[in-house]
């Protein structure tokens, strides 16, 4: 799936936030508070997601069939809604890592130009 | 994948709190500074939550479910009253049904095109005669011709006249059938297109072609259950084979409907000199197509010029009395012409329901929005703005008003049924009508505009807080502006009533005139039977010698007490040429005036014997009277006394005008004045003679011993003894003859009886709603009134005389409406007809009483008032 040009909350953060979250559910399903947990310990306390907008975000997941809830119980026994990828949820992370690939190449180039294109 | 409720949602918040919390216990946090911390990480709940419902829902999904529930609520709520929500759905049903109903017919009337091509250049001529009343003359072959040959604006004529011929094939028994007959040009003037094989065209012209007809779409389907195989069947049409050349498509039967269409040489009646030569000889309509480029308006002044100039050339058959001109329309405005003054008086009676439904529902809703303003005022106090309480009545109203709407569309369907049968006399497109989609919309529409209304009508409760609540407002507090509009409601529903009960009033007294009206005919005895001719002008000797032995074989079956004959079955048959003028020796007309005109009757001997017609002087016709024999007549009463005032009519002379017979009748005669033309009986100047002289019968006439309708096998049984293929038909008494036609006058009191009756019937509900609404907020002020020593007599009458005044302002507006409406028909269309005083009085005495009916519970209610309850009440 690719993005609609003119869907406002699709700018690049949001973006961002759907790409992290799919990646760290790349290895087994997890619930929001875990995800949450994750990105942070990840990214070395870099990058702290608002829960304010992480559910939002799972939710938006879910209903473009990327991710799969249901409700379970944690590792601490105690009831929790567990997120998991779907196949083409797979699929959209490859494409998403594909793209922030290319992102930060193309923001590379730019701010870190080639001296032979240099004047 | 399962949509998440708000539940679920909440769920997840706080199972994720759960977790945030035990994770810090585990880091060494105190429980209490755990949770604060965790609950200040997450920030708004409710916001959380609503960014995720939003996820699932869009905001035009909220609104409707808040409708929707707001809805519930006042669905409930209407359960609870669920009497006053039952008259509030009737009430509107009975409103929306019949503007829907209404609305149908109007539409299939007046709004949908016919399926002839090009309709608005199809034109409709007629030839008029202002002079002596009539409207539409028709044209004779001669006249028809002298427009064809000078007229150029019109680019082809169509010409079209009716006959019944018996028809004898396609496995049927003989029986009548009406046939058009036409020109070559008629189809192509009309538009019309085959539905199977072809239609009559200009080959089919002239006394030498071969003879056809054509089907009508109609015969074709309920008589033949459309057959194929169809065409290129011969049939025999009166005296000769036809062969059928197609089947018509459907399409609107005009002027007249008929079974069957046949070209010019299938009559010999139509090949007679007489159809072709004599101007006088009427009988033929007349259409055209408009040239190109040529206007209405052009067309009209053409025909007149042409029309002026032959009436000037041919003065001996244009009396100037007569003043005869010419009129044209497109076919379209010429059928829908008639039906224009009733339709109007149609959808002036619905919309007079209509209104009178709303403003019922109106009063009731307005009384119950009195009744819970202490619930709004909470509810206002509670925070609930404007919009939400205004919502909370709209929402009640609308499912009032939907619930009201889908019964009167359930009602709608027979009531369609109805006003088609009843419009259909006024222009046959009426039968068209059906209940479709537009209709449904139209009763939508009607619904949404009293749902928004009937929404505004109650008054908010007021936002001025000091006096918002009112902790005293245990019971109903009723405003005088309050009180003033219920009672203006009330009494615009009687206004209205009273208007359809005077118009009902009206057309049942016309009926009761017409039905109970004294005819000098016997009516229970005589039974009445159309035996026609092969067809018009077939019969000669061999028909007066089929009807002699019929006679004679007839009056010796068991149970008839006699047997006689004539032409015209009274007020069945419309005979357009029987009016003749006549001259009488001894009767010198006054100068400038010219001689009488007499009805013309040929019958058989025994004639006024059987139908019970007294003879007042001179003798009845007998087997004598033969046509070698002299020539007789008799004279109805009107004659004889207008014209002989000293009476001496009998033995007189009297010959028929414009020399049709050589020889003068002697006056043998004079019998008691019957008008078979009209049901009420007006004097009627008749002149009888024998058919066997002068004439052709075709119409038979039984009186019996007992009950007549067992005669008809055994009558039935003599005619096709005789004549295999002798059409026998319509078998009525002549009391059973008048019921059938006025049926039409019948059904016109019967609508608007229905009218009249629903709109009383929802008034009286109005009144007794008000009142007892009104008797029910002034319980207090009652108590008082018993507590200081008023009679409850005296209160009883107190409440009675509230709803006579309410029933007598709401006669007195109605009525000067009433006064307005007929000045302005008056100008409209010049057709104001005042109603008597009996049917004026009658429906203002039926208000009276049916509004002191309803006040009679309310005002028992009022003087039964326990005074101390009524006391501690506020």
């Amino acid at each position: 799936m690719t993005k609609t040009p003119d869907d406002p909350r699709l700018d690049l953060l949001q973006g961002t936030l759907d790409m992290l979250i799919l990646r760290t559910l790349q290895w087994g399903p997890r619930h929001g508070h875990g995800i949450g947990q994750e990105i942070r310990r990840q990214s070395e306390e870099l990058l702290r997601v608002e829960t304010g907008s992480l559910y939002p975000a799972l939710h938006r997941l879910v209903k473009r069939g990327w991710l799969k809830s249901e409700w379970g119980v944690s590792e601490a026994n105690q009831r929790a809604k567990f997120y998991r990828l779907t196949p083409s949820g797979r699929a959209q992370l490859v494409r998403e890592q594909d793209r922030w690939s290319q992102l930060v190449r193309a923001i590379g180039r730019i701010m870190n130009p080639a001296p032979a294109t240099e004047e | 994948m399962r949509t998440p409720d708000d539940v679920d949602l909440e769920d997840e918040i706080r199972s994720h709190l759960e977790l945030s919390i035990r994770e810090r216990i585990e880091r060494g946090e105190d429980p209490q500074s755990a949770r604060r911390a965790a609950l200040e990480e997450f920030g708004s709940i409710a916001a959380a939550r609503d960014s995720m419902h939003r996820v699932w829902y869009s905001r035009w999904f909220d609104a409707a479910l808040l409708l929707f529930q707001e809805i519930r609520i006042g669905l409930r709520s209407l359960l609870r009253t669920r009497g006053l929500a039952i008259t509030v759905i009737v009430t509107l049903a009975l409103g929306i049904g019949a503007n829907a109903a209404i609305f149908s017919v109007v539409r299939s009337v007046l709004l949908r095109p016919l399926v002839n091509r090009d309709a608005d250049r199809l034109l409709y001529i007629r030839q008029t005669a202002p002079g002596i009343g009539t409207e539409n003359l028709t044209f004779s072959m001669p006249e028809i011709g002298d427009l064809e040959s000078r007229v150029k604006s019109i680019s082809a004529f169509g010409d079209f006249s009716s006959l019944d011929f018996t028809l004898v094939g396609f496995g049927m028994e003989p029986r009548v059938v009406t046939a058009g007959v036409v020109n070559g040009s008629f189809f192509d003037v009309m538009g019309l297109r085959p539905v199977l094989g072809r239609l009559i065209n200009s080959g089919d012209d002239g006394p030498k072609a071969a003879p056809v007809v054509v089907l009508t779409h109609r015969f074709w389907t309920t008589e033949l259950h459309s057959d194929p195989a169809v065409v290129g069947k011969v049939i025999r049409l009166g005296p000769g084979n036809a062969t059928v050349v197609g089947v018509l498509e459907p399409s609107v039967p005009y002027p007249t409907e008929t079974q069957v269409i046949a070209n010019v040489v299938t009559s010999p009646h139509h090949l007679s000199a007489t159809m072709q030569k004599e101007r006088w000889h009427r009988m033929t309509d007349l259409f055209g197509r408009l040239a190109p480029g040529a206007t209405l308006e052009g067309a009209r002044a053409e025909l007149k010029a042409v029309h002026a100039s032959m009436v000037h050339a041919h003065p001996e058959s244009y009396s100037a009395r007569d003043r005869v001109g010419i009129e044209v329309k497109t076919l379209r405005d010429q059928i829908a012409a008639p039906a224009h003054t009733i339709l109007l008086l149609l959808v002036a009676a619905a919309a007079i329901v209509f209104v009178i439904a709303c403003s019922n529902v109106a009063n009731l809703i307005l009384a119950r929005s009195v009744r819970r303003e202490s619930e709004l005022a909470v509810r206002a106090a509670l925070g609930a703005s404007r919009g939400a309480l205004r919502r909370t009545l709209l929402a009640e109203s609308l499912v009032l008003c939907v619930a009201g709407a889908a019964l009167g569309l359930l009602l709608a369907r027979p009531l369609v049924a109805v006003a088609a049968r009843y419009a259909a006399r006024f222009s046959v497109r009426a039968l068209e009508a059906r209940v479709d989609g537009s209709v449904l919309w139209l009763g939508a529409g009607l619904a949404v505009v009293a749902a928004v209304l009937l929404g505004y009508v109650p008054r908010l409760p007021s936002f001025d807080r000091s006096n918002a609540l009112n902790p005293a407002a245990g019971g109903i507090r009723i405003t005088p502006g309050t009180n003033r509009r219920l009672k203006i409601f009330a009494a615009t529903q009687i206004a209205c009533s009273f208007l359809l009960l005077v118009g009902a009033g009206m057309l049942v007294a016309t009926l009761n005139a017409m039905s109970t009206a004294n005819t000098a005919y016997d009516m229970r005895q005589v039974l009445a039977v159309d035996v026609p001719p092969p067809a018009p002008g077939a019969g000669g000797e061999a028909t007066d010698h089929f009807f002699q032995e019929a006679m004679r074989r007839i009056a010796v079956l068991p149970g008839v007490d006699g047997v006689a004959s004539g032409m015209v079955v009274p007020w069945r048959d419309e005979f357009r040429h029987t009016k003749i003028q006549f001259g009488f020796e001894g009767y010198q007309p006054v100068s400038g005036e010219e001689d009488p005109t007499c009805m013309f009757r040929p019958v058989s001997p025994r004639f006024f014997a059987v139908l019970g017609v007294p003879i007042v002087a001179g003798r009845d016709f007998t087997d004598g009277d033969r046509p070698d024999t002299e020539p007789v007549a008799i004279v109805s009463q009107s004659v004889a006394q207008r014209l002989f005032p000293r009476g001496e009519a009998l033995n007189r002379h009297l010959w028929l005008d414009g020399g049709f017979e050589p020889s003068r009748r002697r006056i043998v005669g004079v019998v008691a004045d019957v008008d078979d033309e009209n049901v009420v009986q007006v004097p009627t100047m008749t002149v009888y003679v024998p058919w066997w002289q002068l004439g052709e019968p075709s119409r038979l006439f039984v009186r019996a011993a007992a009950d007549p309708y067992a005669l008809v096998p055994a009558v039935t049984r003599t005619l096709h003894d005789l004549s295999a293929d002798q059409a026998v038909e319509r078998p009525a008494t002549l009391a059973d003859v008048r019921t059938q036609v006025l049926t039409p006058q019948r059904l016109n009191a019967f609508v608007f009886s229905a009218f009249g009756g629903i709109a009383l019937l929802i008034a009286v509900v109005g009144v007794a709603g008000v009142l007892a609404f009104s008797v029910g907020a002034r319980t207090r002020e009652f108590g008082i009134r018993l507590a200081v020593g008023c009679e409850p007599r005296q209160l009883r009458a107190r409440v009675l005389r509230e709803g006579t005044v309410i029933a007598a302002a709401g006669i007195l507006v109605g009525g000067l409406g009433g006064i307005a409406l007929a000045w302005l028909a008056g100008r409209l269309f010049g057709v104001a007809q005042m109603p008597g005083v009996l049917p004026i009085a009658g429906a203002a005495a039926l208000l009276v009483a049916a509004a002191i009916l309803a006040s009679l519970l309310p005002a028992v209610r009022a003087s039964h008032v326990d005074v101390i309850q009524a006391l501690r009440s506020e």
